[in-house]
This record gives structure tokens, C-alpha cells and sequence, in this order.
């Protein structure tokens, strides 16, 4: 178990130089949540064009690995269908769980699969899926 | 002080956390324990273990014997004038709010004033912000100064003759600030106010004396000094705990009851409602006899020397920022900090795979964290077992943490 494999560098980048950062002009859904116990913060906005995640956009505070999943995720799901953003959640959030996962559909977000050997960070990786789930059940 | 002999004296010290020899500084949360209080209760379970206050039998009168003379422990180590003023809880946020439930629902009303310090820990101040809410009363926030101690004035001009309650933090969980407890129950009591001192971190680092101090309330938790968990002990003047209904109720606090009428236990068993923790009082009759063979004033001075050695050291960490005081005469063994760049998880993280333990987060102080303007913080606590090494140890890592996530400005 090295830090490296935790603190990869591509998880470094995202979390100095997050992608998809800021807000969305007239979102269709939108949605946040924390750590309570760490203080982490996630809000995601999105827009929706038809049955496709047109954009979508974050905004929070937090350690490297809720804040470079954050950006790592908008990445993977901005352009896709919501079915195909459901299906890299699942696999992301097997991953984490330890259990097997699709690393084709991952991407690079397969970047945070050693988070899965820090009991304790687990839920720092997963509070964006949960932000994403809620803000993805506003959709109709 | 003979450190490494000391440490012998603490089993779980001389583990290896990933390979690396442990690094235990997360001592504001619990403290580690001594052979001397593990073998307390395991002693208790193999030889004498009966439920207190109950039987006629050798094995209870013994059992209820080890569980006074710890009370008497706990009285002797605060300076209590009696045993009828402690009241053992589960810890010091038990202790807190039994005053909160059963003084404070008396004796707070609409429109009075409570006046808490912004360096709070939440059990000394969710109790009284519920409090407020339920009777209509007003809370008070005294700031802190730039420098990390207590805004004295701010404190003088928020007292007036609505004060009914001060609430004061004696060693600040987070800056580690040691606040002026006596000046402060002098100028409340002036005013009429009652007062209760957060002993939690204070009493495992510094001698206590609560009849010098002379306020009104004072909390402890065992854990924090030693002792198992699950043990605290309220202290209360006993014209105090005379006036004040119990908090719950049950066997042991009773002295007769009938279908239509029951009367009290006397002080302080009027308190203590069921089976108590023996088991922990009686640990923490071992951690106190252990704290005193030491003595606590050679306790603080070593850990000044300590907390002094850290924040000289810890000042060469690039991108370091710490909060509270930064003179070790004015504080705690207590060190809250951020690492521009790392945020205090990956500290932690990164400081754990080098076997080093701390705390990150909030601290249960967020009112002090939204007033840092910062979510989380990295925080390092000390013990007499702790050695320059380790600060060496946790310095060394810091800086790596650093590296690990590159000399960004
Ligand atoms: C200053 C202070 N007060 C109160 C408490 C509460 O202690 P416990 O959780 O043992 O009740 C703590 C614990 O962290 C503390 O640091």
C-alpha cells in the first residue's frame, strides 16, 4: 500500500486544476451534499439535452480526493447518455466497494481505485456519485 | 522524566502501525492507557466484581468500595471540598448536560442571557444553544483575538445583569488556549452568573483546583486523562446540586418510593440513576493515582517544553499556518494547522502510512472553524509519553506530505 498508488498524479492534477468547475446558467437539476464529519462539500449542476448529460459543472471544498473525483466524474459523464452515466456510476461506486468493475467504462476515473484500501476515505471518493444520484433523480 | 521507561508503562505504544513504530498524537481525542489501569479492570472482573450499592455480600461491599474511593480520587485530583460534588457521568458531554437539563431548565428563562466562548467544543454549546431555544433566552459568543486567546474585553462588555450563565472552555480543543478560568468566574459571579468550566482537555495536563477557580461547574472525561472510556465526572458546588432536580431517574437515586411518592437519594447518588460505570470508576481511581505519582506540574512543564520543541519545529513546514496561540507558555499541548496546498485528510492520510496518528476535520469546534473561515484542520496533540523524536518524526512527514503534492504556491 503506497501513497503513490493513492495520490496518483493524475489525481493530484484534477485536484489543483479541476475540469468542470463553476456554475451552469438555468440548470436542469442541481444538488449537494458533505461529509459531515470531514467538512467535504460537493454541489453539482446540470443540463440536459434530450436524454443526454449536455453539461454539467461542480462547485466545492475538500480534500484531493473528493475534489479530484468531482472533476474526474464530470469528465467521464459530460456527452453521455443518462443511462450510460448511470452504468459508469455503478461501475465507479463497485469499484470502490471493492468488488469487480469495468475498467473500459471507468476510464480514467479508475485513477481512485486504491481509495478502496482507506476505509476512511471511502466516502471522500464517494460524494460525488451521491450528489450526481439525487441531482440525476430530478430528471423526469 | 525517564520517557522510555514511562512508555513501558503503556502497552499499545510499542506498536508497529504499518510497518512503522506507532506515533500517537491524537491525544485531545483519548488518551492511551497505562498497564496500571487495563489490569484496574481486569482485576475488578477477576476477583471482585459485584454491582455497587446492592448486595450484603464481601464481593459488593468491595465493588462499592473501589467505586467511592475513586470518587474520592476524582475529588482529591480537582481539590473538590467533598465527595457529595462529584457526580460521576458517561463523560464531560453527559456532565454538561445534566447542568443543561436539570439547572439550566430551572433557573433559565425567557429573555436571560448565557455567555459561551467561540472556542467551544459542541458539547458546550449545543446543550446551551437548545437550551436558549426552548426558554427564549439570547446566547452571547465571546470572540477570540487574533493571537488565539480570549477576547477579555469583549468578554467584560457582554456581561450585564441578564447573565444568568457562563460557559468557558478551560484548554481550547483546538487552539490548545488556556483561558483565564478564574478572572472570568470572578467577573461572572459579580454579575450574578453561574459558571461552567469545560475541564475536558485542562484536567488530563494541568493541576486543578476547582475551589481556587471557584466556579460553579467543572467537566471531566476519563478517557482524555488516562482512564477507560465511558467515565466522566461532573463536579458542582454542593449548594448547587442541593437546588437542582435529578437529571435521570430510576434505581439509585432514590431513597423510598412508593406507588404516590418517591424521595430522593442524597447528594451525589441523587444523581446517578441506575447501575453506574463502575468498571470505569474504578480505572479511573488508577489513572488518577498514576497521574499523581508523576505529578501534574511535572506534566505541564514537560509537555510545555514539548508544545514549545513542536511550534519551533513545526514553523519550518512550507505553507504551514497555525491557528492559536504560538507561545507554548500560553497553551495547551494542543497544535491546529493547515498546509497550503494539502488539505488536513491527506495530511492525515500521508501521516498515517508513516504510522503517525492525528486528527483531521472539524474538531467538534465548527462555530471555530467557520470563524478560521476553514472546513477542516490538521491537529497534533501531546501526551508526557510523547518525545521530541515524534515531533522530529511528524515534522519529517509533514514536509513529505508537502512534496507529495508538489511546491504549489
Ligand atoms: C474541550 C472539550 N470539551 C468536551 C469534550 C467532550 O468530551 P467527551 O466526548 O468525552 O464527552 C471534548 C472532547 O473532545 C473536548 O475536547
Amino acid at each position: 500500500m503506497s501513497l503513490e498508488e493513492l495520490f496518483k498524479e493524475i489525481i493530484i492534477e484534477h485536484y489543483q486544476h479541476p475540469k468542470n468547475q463553476g456554475h451552469l446558467e438555468h440548470p436542469d437539476a442541481k444538488s449537494d451534499g458533505s461529509n459531515p464529519l470531514c467538512g467535504d462539500e460537493i454541489a453539482m449542476e446540470l443540463i440536459f439535452d434530450g436524454n443526454v448529460v449536455r453539461n454539467v459543472m461542480f462547485t466545492g471544498n475538500g480534500c484531493s480526493i473528493s475534489q479530484s473525483a468531482a472533476s474526474l466524474i464530470t469528465e467521464a459523464i459530460k456527452g453521455k447518455t443518462i443511462e450510460e452515466t448511470r452504468t459508469i456510476m455503478n461501475e465507479y461506486k463497485n469499484m470502490l466497494a471493492g468488488k469487480e468493475y469495468n475498467a473500459d467504462i471507468l476510464g480514467d476515473l479508475e485513477a481512485l481505485s486504491d481509495v478502496k484500501r482507506y476505509p476512511a476515505r471511502v466516502k471522500c471518493a464517494s460524494l460525488s456519485v451521491a450528489v450526481l444520484d439525487q441531482a440525476l433523480q430530478q430528471k423526469k | 522524566m525517564d520517557i522510555e521507561r514511562i512508555r513501558k508503562d503503556f502497552p499499545v505504544l510499542s506498536r508497529m502501525v504499518r510497518d512503522k513504530k506507532l506515533v500517537y498524537l491524537d491525544n485531545a481525542a483519548t488518551t492511551q492507557k497505562p498497564s496500571v489501569v487495563i489490569d484496574a479492570v481486569a482485576d475488578l472482573y477477576k476477583n471482585y466484581n459485584a454491582n455497587v450499592h446492592r448486595g450484603v455480600y464481601l464481593l459488593a461491599e468491595e465493588s462499592t468500595q473501589a467505586y467511592e474511593d475513586s470518587r474520592e480520587a476524582v475529588r482529591r485530583f480537582i481539590n473538590a471540598n467533598s465527595t457529595k460534588e462529584i457526580v460521576f457521568t458517561r463523560n464531560a458531554t453527559e456532565a454538561l448536560n445534566l447542568i443543561a437539563y436539570t439547572w439550566g431548565e430551572a433557573n433559565i428563562h425567557a429573555g436571560d442571557e448565557i455567555v459561551v466562548s467561540i472556542m467551544e467544543h459542541h458539547s458546550n454549546y449545543v446543550p446551551w444553544f437548545r437550551l436558549a431555544h426552548r426558554k427564549g433566552a439570547v446566547i452571547k459568543i465571546v470572540p477570540s483575538r487574533m493571537d488565539g486567546e480570549l477576547d477579555m474585553d469583549a468578554f467584560k462588555s457582554m456581561l450585564s445583569d441578564k447573565t444568568k450563565l457562563v460557559g468557558i472552555v478551560h484548554m481550547s480543543n483546538v487552539f490548545g488556549t488556556i483561558n483565564p478560568v478564574k478572572e472570568i468566574t470572578a467577573l461572572a459571579h459579580k454579575k450574578g452568573a453561574a459558571v461552567v468550566v469545560d475541564g475536558a482537555q485542562s484536567a488530563p495536563h494541568m493541576k486543578i483546583d476547582v475551589r481556587d477557580i471557584d466556579c460553579d461547574f467543572f467537566a471531566v472525561s476519563g478517557h482524555k486523562m488516562l482512564g477507560p472510556t465511558g467515565i466522566g465526572a461532573l463536579y458542582a458546588k454542593e449548594s448547587y446540586l442541593e437546588s437542582m432536580e435529578p437529571f435521570l431517574s430510576g434505581g439509585e437515586m432514590i431513597l423510598k418510593v412508593t406507588l404516590d411518592s418517591v424521595v430522593y437519594n442524597e447528594l451525589p447518588w441523587k444523581f446517578e440513576a441506575g447501575t453506574p460505570n463502575y468498571e470505569g470508576a474504578i480505572g479511573l481511581k488508577a489513572a488518577i493515582g498514576y497521574l499523581e505519582k508523576m505529578g501534574m506540574d511535572t506534566i505541564e512543564s514537560y509537555e510545555r517544553e514539548l508544545t514549545a520543541y513542536a511550534l519551533e519545529k513545526m514553523k519550518t513546514v512550507p505553507g504551514i499556518f497555525i491557528y492559536g496561540p504560538l507561545r507554548a507558555e500560553k497553551k495547551g499541548g494542543i497544535i491546529a494547522f493547515n498546509i497550503k496546498g494539502v488539505h488536513s485528510h491527506d495530511i492525515g492520510t500521508i501521516l498515517d502510512s508513516e504510522g503517525i496518528a492525528i486528527r483531521a476535520g472539524h474538531h467538534c469546534a465548527q462555530p471555530l472553524m467557520i470563524d478560521c473561515g476553514v472546513s477542516a484542520m490538521a491537529r497534533a496533540s501531546f501526551y508526557f509519553y510523547n518525545t521530541k523524536q515524534e515531533i522530529d518524526s511528524l515534522v519529517a512527514a509533514l514536509k513529505k506530505s508537502k512534496e507529495i503534492f508538489g511546491h504549489v504556491a
